[in-house]
Parts: structure tokens; sequence; C-alpha cells
């Protein structure tokens, strides 16, 4: 009967609305990922779980569950279409915690909910890895622990919780540090997260850098492990070079297209890098210009780039070694051929004033000089919002608006020199970035995106120019900051120009500073710890000639060893807080035992004091006054008592354990 | 009470159900973690399996220095409920929570939610007691759940406490029939009213007055007259009475004509094999014989 109409709740109210907050909290993250007919279905069942015992509600019977189960897997199988990916697992997950919940009814239902409410607390970890994310996932997990904890009955739980977790910690280091790290392959993935890609797109066209203009999101972060940071005005990060140009608009070169060998050709001080990527989703792999030296897990492209062999969805790390100086002797004809296409429509306007550049039989150099005064002379405007143009964008921004962007430029000035029958390509990447001094590191912001331009000179290779450096020098050169903020700050200061208002700026701009600090540190050092961290530890420990199962065996020895210690500290026999006046007491009984008179459990203070007296005659009066004193102290009103004992306590007579001598 | 003994019980912990869900928790973590090389989720893996571990050692320290003991039980009929009252006190400055004790068949458990201070707290626990016998320890286990709930803690303890099982009050003979003879004061003595039930054959060492002189006079012996509806009527149970029933059943029938006599007030007499209990009719006398019987050798 009860299997139709369903139980009443016999759970107490307390750890189960600490449970439904902590999973109210662990799905958080996870609801732009989950169908919201799921998360609906899901908050339902908190709901009706709670006035189960609030309103003593009946929970749902068996074949009300059942029926419960087929709908929501069937909707999940209609919403997604299918099983199988990140997005349906999510959602059957969510429909099972919903069902557990409403289910949930004895001890073994309450610790599998929540087993259930860590696993879905550790789903929000697959989306982003950031410090702040799981300090939120920690701390649910902690409620979820607390809750448990209530549930049998722990009388202050998040003490405990917070305790246990204490405890826990260099076990869980010593795990995290040499537990097997392998990316082997994995036959089920559990996330694949299908983000599409952010950031950088792959074309250039007028526009497409606007939108991450304001997007203030991290691209990366490099460390220089030798120390020599370039300047920042210097730090032009290779992301793509474009060799397709039409206008205005270009685009990536062929995949066929021949890759020159990196190596030869590149000279100056090398720069050694290592990037903390922020996952994108695409194969972007960011250097300074230019990368010398493939990255693991990279290939190099034709134009002197680096490419990820395989998608970026999770912070990834490399180190990249980049040469600042270019060598090269000789453009092979494939990518000359390709750097010389002219686009299909040039306008008569367009073919003039290249031709005048061209006059006087100018060298690629004056040509391309000509070209830069052009752009300086002509009152070109910086803008960051600079409106789209028409069918001949190139005419348009060279003759009329000549308002544009820093791809604007890169693009219209690579397009005229093609024209004027120089080699020339479009790089797009990021430029600067903000340099971290407690971190010692640069972090590239997604408005740090830039584009310029390299044309092929005689004798001396590609050579990097910079348009955009002639109509906004203040952004190139600008120091810490990015061009976007130095202006928003002068804007801020124009209009509250207090000292005050600038030193809090400050504050929090060193804040910032911390914090992001922190965040890098926790990328580097826990994000990233991989395979190859890990062996770089044994190597620094002097293990790395041990073989893995032999590291797995010590590592199971420290477990123990750090084990014991932490049995050893939580057996420990209850220490009774004892008052000081006790403790004395202790340690006068301490003193009378080693005499050979030890007080038993039953004796009195007096009764012991008397018999101790008559066991050792000699010190019978100093007994007898530190045994008059403590129970004053302990029972009578005098203030001064316990002083007092603690010094007849100190000043009693070393007492040899002379009864034995004389037995 | 019998406390127990003050050197401290050993405690184990063990996994239990929850442990697999835990388990199998921990290796989905742990492959989420690295088949996407997700560090995060690593870190979050390893502290859950330390909390887990750490968890063990505060189940351990949670059960150690319990002391329990067990109070007076009442002798009961076997079949009946045994009540056995538990007594805890917590260790010396520690405190004890979500204690569950077990009769060690684990019939029945008491549970307290928290156990400490210096005060004995009691709690009533019913033992099957199935089988008649005379017990002299008791097995108990207590177990707790806590903190985390994926591991049992557990303490068994053997303490040493007199319990008395009589055998069941079974069986449909009649009381038997022949009577003992009255051999104290008063027994015997013919009030009025009361018929002649026949003689029976002198015991040396009765008193004299009820011996049949005539029936001696004429040289057939010395016999006692009877006389039925006496008051201070002694019933003799005997082994031999039960002839016929099987071992056990024999003691319950034994067992059940005490209780009838004992309720009736009649005086009665135990005879079985190795036992002679003399007659008489108070709840002392009324125990001796019902032990003489729980403690019976077996066929």
């Amino acid at each position: 009967m009860s299997r139709w109409r369903g139980q009443h709740s016999a759970l107490d109210s307390g750890p189960l609305t600490g449970v439904c907050i902590a999973l109210v909290l662990a799905v958080v993250p996870l609801l732009g990922r989950i169908a919201p007919w799921a998360v609906a279905v899901f908050a339902i069942a908190i709901g009706l779980r709670l006035l189960a015992n609030y309103r003593r509600f009946r929970l749902p019977s068996v074949p009300l569950k059942i029926a419960l189960l087929a709908i929501g897997l069937g909707g999940i199988a209609v919403s997604y279409g299918g099983f199988i990916g990140v997005e349906p697992g999510l959602g059957i997950l969510l429909i099972l915690l919903s069902l557990k919940l409403l289910e949930t009814n004895s001890v073994r239902d309450f610790q599998v909910l929540v087993l259930l409410g860590w696993f879905v607390g550790l789903c929000g970890l697959f989306f982003s890895q950031e410090f702040s994310r799981w300090l939120y996932v920690g701390a649910v997990a902690l409620i979820l622990a607390a809750s448990l904890l209530r549930f049998h009955r722990a009388p202050r739980p998040f003490v405990l919780a917070e305790k246990m977790l204490a405890q826990a910690l260099p076990v869980a280091a010593l795990l995290f540090l040499c537990f097997p790290r392998n990316h082997g392959d994995f036959r089920f993935q559990f996330s694949r997260a299908p983000n599409g890609t952010t950031g950088m797109s792959d074309q250039l066209s007028p526009g497409s850098f606007a939108a991450l203009n304001r997007n203030e999101s991290r691209a990366f972060r490099a460390d220089f492990p030798d120390g020599n940071v370039p300047p920042l005005s210097q730090l032009y990060w290779r992301g793509a070079v474009l060799w397709r140009g039409e206008g205005l608009t270009w685009a990536r070169g062929a995949p066929s297209m021949p890759v020159e060998s990196a190596t030869g050709q590149l000279a100056g001080a090398a720069v050694r890098q290592s990037i903390i990527l922020d996952p994108h989703g695409g194969r972007w792999l960011f250097a300074l210009d230019r990368p010398a030296v493939a990255a693991r897990g990279s290939e190099f492209c034709a134009g002197g780039f680096l490419q990820s062999t395989r998608p970026v969805f999770a912070p990834l790390r490399y180190n990249v070694v980049s040469r600042p100086e270019n060598r090269e002797a000789e453009l092979m004809p494939e990518q000359r051929a390709d750097a010389l296409k002219r686009p299909h429509q040039i306008s008569a306007q367009v073919q003039n004033l290249v031709a005048s550049w061209r006059a006087n039989d100018a060298t690629d150099r004056e040509v391309a000089d000509a070209a830069l005064h052009f752009f300086r002379k002509e009152n070109f405007v910086y803008s960051l919002a600079p409106n789209t143009y028409g069918s001949d964008p190139l005419t348009e921004f060279l003759f009329q608006r000549r308002t544009g962007f820093c791809e604007h430029y890169a693009a219209s000035f690579a397009t005229l020199m093609r024209i004027a029958g120089i080699p020339s390509r479009v790089v797009i990447g990021y430029h600067g970035g903000e340099f971290n001094r407690l971190g010692n590191y640069v972090l590239v912001r997604q408005f740090d995106a830039h584009a310029w331009a390299e044309v092929w000179l005689k004798g001396e290779g590609w050579m990097r120019v910079d348009p955009t450096n002639v109509i906004a020098p203040e952004l190139i050169s600008s120091g810490s900051q990015s061009f976007l903020e130095s202006r928003a700050l002068a804007d801020k200061a124009a209009g509250e120009t207090s000292a005050g208002a600038a030193g809090l700026r400050e504050l929090l701009r060193e804040a910032r500073f911390a914090w992001d600090n922190v965040e890098y540190q926790w990328d580097l050092r826990v994000v990233n710890y991989d395979e190859d961290a890990q062996q770089t530890l044994f190597n620094f420990a002097g293990l790395g000639d041990f073989a893995p199962r032999a590291i797995v065996l010590w590592m199971g020895i420290g477990a123990l060893f750090l084990f014991g210690i932490l049995a050893a500290w939580i057996g420990r026999p209850h220490c009774e807080r004892l008052d000081p006046l006790m403790r004395e007491y202790r340690r006068f009984c301490g003193a009378l035992a080693n005499a050979g008179v030890a007080r038993e459990p039953w004796e009195g203070a007096r009764d012991f004091a008397e018999r101790a007296a008559a066991r050792l005659p000699e010190n019978a009066g100093a007994i007898r006054e530190a045994a008059a004193l403590f129970i004053a102290a302990r029972y009578g009103q005098r203030a001064d008592a316990p002083a007092l004992f603690k010094k007849a306590v100190g000043s009693l007579p070393r007492m040899a354990n002379n009864l034995h001598s004389r037995l | 009470m019998t406390p127990s003994p003050n050197h401290p019980t050993p405690v184990r912990v063990l996994p239990n159900r929850n442990t697999l869900g835990l388990a199998a928790l921990l290796v989905a973590m742990w492959y989420a973690g690295a088949s996407q090389s997700n560090g995060a989720a690593y870190l979050l893996c390893f502290v859950l399996a330390g909390v887990a571990l750490v968890s063990i050692l505060h189940a351990r320290a949670n059960l150690r220095g319990l002391r329990i003991s067990v109070g007076r039980v009442a002798p009961v009929f076997a079949g009946e409920k045994q009540r056995v009252r538990i007594g805890v006190l917590a260790a010396a400055g520690g405190a004890h929570t979500a204690i569950r004790i077990k009769t060690g068949d684990g019939a029945d458990s008491v549970a307290f939610a928290e156990i400490s201070g210096a005060q004995w707290l009691r709690e009533d626990l019913a033992i099957d007691a199935a089988r008649r016998g005379h017990f002299r320890e008791m097995k108990l286990v207590a177990s707790s759940l806590y903190p985390l709930g994926f591991f049992s803690a557990r303490m068994t303890l053997t303490i040493a406490q007199s319990r008395w099982v009589y055998p069941a009050p079974e069986g449909s003979r009649p009381l038997p029939r022949h009577l003992a003879p009255a051999r104290n004061r008063g027994v015997g003595l013919r009030a009025e009213g009361d018929d002649f039930a026949g003689l029976r054959a002198y015991i040396p060492g009765e008193p004299q007055r009820h011996i049949d002189w005539k029936a001696a006079a004429r040289g057939q012996g010395l016999f006692v007259k009877q006389w039925a509806g006496e008051a201070d009527e002694t019933l003799v149970f005997a082994w031999p009475d039960t002839a016929g029933l099987e071992h056990e059943a024999r003691l319950s029938q034994l067992a059940r004509w005490i209780v009838a006599a004992e309720r009736s007030r009649k005086s009665y007499a135990l005879e079985i094999p190795g036992t002679a209990i003399s007659p008489g009719h108070s709840e002392a006398h009324f125990h001796e014989c019902l032990r003489a019987l729980a403690t019976f050798p077996a066929a």
C-alpha cells in the first residue's frame, strides 16, 4: 500500500535543507548548459522535497518515480537528440539528482545525495578552472560535507568540516603532487565543452576586432623565465599570418602553403616565454614575434607562427623561444607569389596614389616610408568605433572616411604594398599587455588584440610595419596600461583630480594585480600541473630515475606516514582542559609521586597531604602548607591563594625517593 | 551497574555500503580530471579523498574511550523479551556522537545522539531470550556512522553480567495429584470440614500426630492420614511426572506447574535428577526452582 501512496519524510529538516541549498549552488554554474526545463524539474524537486519536510507532504510513490524518470530521460533525448555529449550528460545527471532528491528518505539515500552533489559541483569545473570558480565549488563541497556531518549529529558541523578539511590538506597535497598523471587516451570524455571559439577569428575584416575592444577577458599570461622582459611596446604577440588580401579584408593562406624553415632565419637574443593560454576552443597559440622553436603539441605554419595540433579547450601551458631579429635571405617562390597577389578590384584613385610613391624609381623601402608618411600627413583618425564601409572599402577608407582601427591600417597598408609590387602580409595577434610586478608576468587581454603588416625587403627579409603606430603612437608606446585603459583613466582623471581618488585607484589597481597574480599562480601550479610538471618535480626531488611504480609506492608510504601522524593527533587522549590551578596541583601530586607517595584517584587533597606528610616527615610542613593553600584556592575566597599555591609548589624541596632508599 | 573494564576496548573502523558509493565518486572524479587534464577537478578529487581518509580517524576517535555498563537484569521466561538497562559514560573530557548500541544478536538497539560529561546516560535494550539458561556475560556492539557515514566505527564488548532465562512455562498436563508429606509446623493439620483423602507411607522424621495408629496396630506399617482441601497442601513436581514428553518440553511442563502453584499460593517441591528442592512457596523459592530448571543439563 505504501508503495502506491508514498511515504512521509523521515529525515531531519536541518541537514536536508543544507543539502538542498548546496545543490542549488552547485547547479548555478551549469545553468547556461542545461535545458531550462531540466533546471525547472530540479527546482520543483527541491521544492517538493522541502515541502515534504516542512508541510508533511507525501513523497512520490514508486510508480510515480518511474514515470518521472521515463519522462525526464525522454525529455533529454528529445531536447538534445541523444544522450552522447556533455550537455545531455549534465541533463541526465540533473534529472537523476532530482529523482534521488524526491526519493531520499534514509541514511543511505542521504549519503548518495551528498555524493551526487559533490559530483555536480565538480561539473562546474568543466567549464572554468579559475581559482574563483574552484573556491566556489569548494565552498559548495564544504556545505555538503557540513550537512552530512550535521546529519550524523555533529554538534558544530561547519567547524568540524573546516577542521577535517585542514587535516586532509597534507594528504590531499601529496596525492595531488604524486598521483600518476597521464594524458593517455580516454575513450569516454566527460567534457568537450562545445563553447565555440572565443577571441580571435581567422579572418580580418573591417570591424572584426571591434568586438574584442570591449572584451576585458584574459587571452593569456606570459612569464619570462630568464627575466629578460622586453619593453611592453615591443611585445608583438604573433597569432596568425594572413596571406590572402582583398582590400580591407584579409584571410588565412591556403593550408597547402609550403612552410619555410624557421630556425635559420631568425637572429638576436633568444627570449624564452612560458605561456598559459586561456581556453578559446580554437587552435591559436601566441608567441612573441617571431617564434623560433615549435612548442610541444604545436606546428609551424607558413608565415612563422604556431598553431596547436588540437583545439584548446582547457587552459594550456606551453614554452616557446622567440628571436626578435629576422635574417631571411630568400623568399620561397610559392610564398612570394602569394604575397604579391593583388586585390581584384583596385580603384583608379588607389592606383594613382601608389604610382605616385613609385615615381623616381623609389626603392621598396622608400615606397613603404611614403605610405606611412601618407597615413601620418593625411589626418587619419584612430577610432574604436569606425562605422561600416561600403562597396569599395579601401578607397573609401583611404580617401573619404579616414577613420579606422588597427585592422584598417594594417590591411590597407599591406594591400597598398602589394599594389606597389612589394610582398606583404598581415599579422594578427596581440600587442602589449599588462606587466604584473608581483608575479613577474605579462597579462594579455582580448582588448589587446592587434593587427600589423609585414613587408618583404630585399636583403632584410620580412620587416614588421605597424601603421597604427603612425596614427596613434600613444597606443603603441603606452606604458604598462593598455591604450583603452589609459584613455579611460584619462577621462576619469579629467573629472576627479583629487589625490585621494588617485590613491584609491592605485590601491584598487594593486589589489587587482594581487588577485590576478593569485589566479596566475593557481593556473601555473594547479590547473597546469600535468605529467611534465610532475616529472620536473620528481627530477627536482631527485626521484627522476625512479620508475613510476616506485613513485606510487613512495607516495603510498608518505601518505601512510602522514596518516599516522594525523591518527596520533586526532586519536590522542582527550586532554582535559585543566585550569592553571589543577595543573599546579597535578605538578604537586607528581612531585610527591616521585618521592614515592602517589595520590589514589579517590583521595581528597587533605587526606592525601596527611598521608604524604606522614610518609615524608622531613617535608611534612611544606606539604601541609601547600595542600592548605590548594584547598583555599580551590574552595576558599582568597584571591591570592592560587598564586601562593603555585609558589609553594615551586619551592617544594626536592624530595628524593628516599622511601625506597630507606626500605 | 557493572562498568566495562578500564582498559580501552579496541575500536575497529570498517567500510560499509556507503564506502562503495564514495569509491565510485572518487573514481569518477579522477576520471573527469584525467580525461580532460583538469587540474582543478583533480584537486577537488584529492581533497575529498583526503577528507574521507581523515573521517576514518574521526570515526575511531569518536568511539574510543566510551564506557558501557549493564544494570541488573531481571529473569524472564524463554521466548520473552529481556530488558537490559544500558549505561554509557563519555571518556573523560571527551564526547561521543551518534552512537548506536546493539545486542550481540542485533535484535534491538538504542541510539545516543550525544554522550558527554560525567553523567551516565541510561537506556533500555530488549534481548530476545530465546534459550533457557544462565548467561554470565553479554555481548554488546557499539557502532557509529559519525562523522561522514562512509565508514562504520565498531566496538564489541563482552560485559560480565548474570542473566537468567527460565524455560518457557508450557505444557498441558494437569498438576500432579500426589502430595508431599507435610514437614513443617501446621502442615497436614486437620481442619474443619476436610475430607479424609487416604493414607500414604510415613516418612521418618515427620510429626507423628497424623500417623494412622489403628493401621499400625493392625501391623500394616506406618501410614499417615491425609485430608483433601488441606490449606497447606504440598505439591511435588518430580521428573518422572513428565515422562513421555521431550526433554525441553518436560522442563517447560515443570515450569508451568511451578508458575501455577506459585500463583495459587500452594506449597510445592521440585525433584529433578541432581536437584531436590524442598517445599515452599516464597518468591525466592519460586526463582530457586526455576533456576534449577534453567540450568538443567540439556538432553
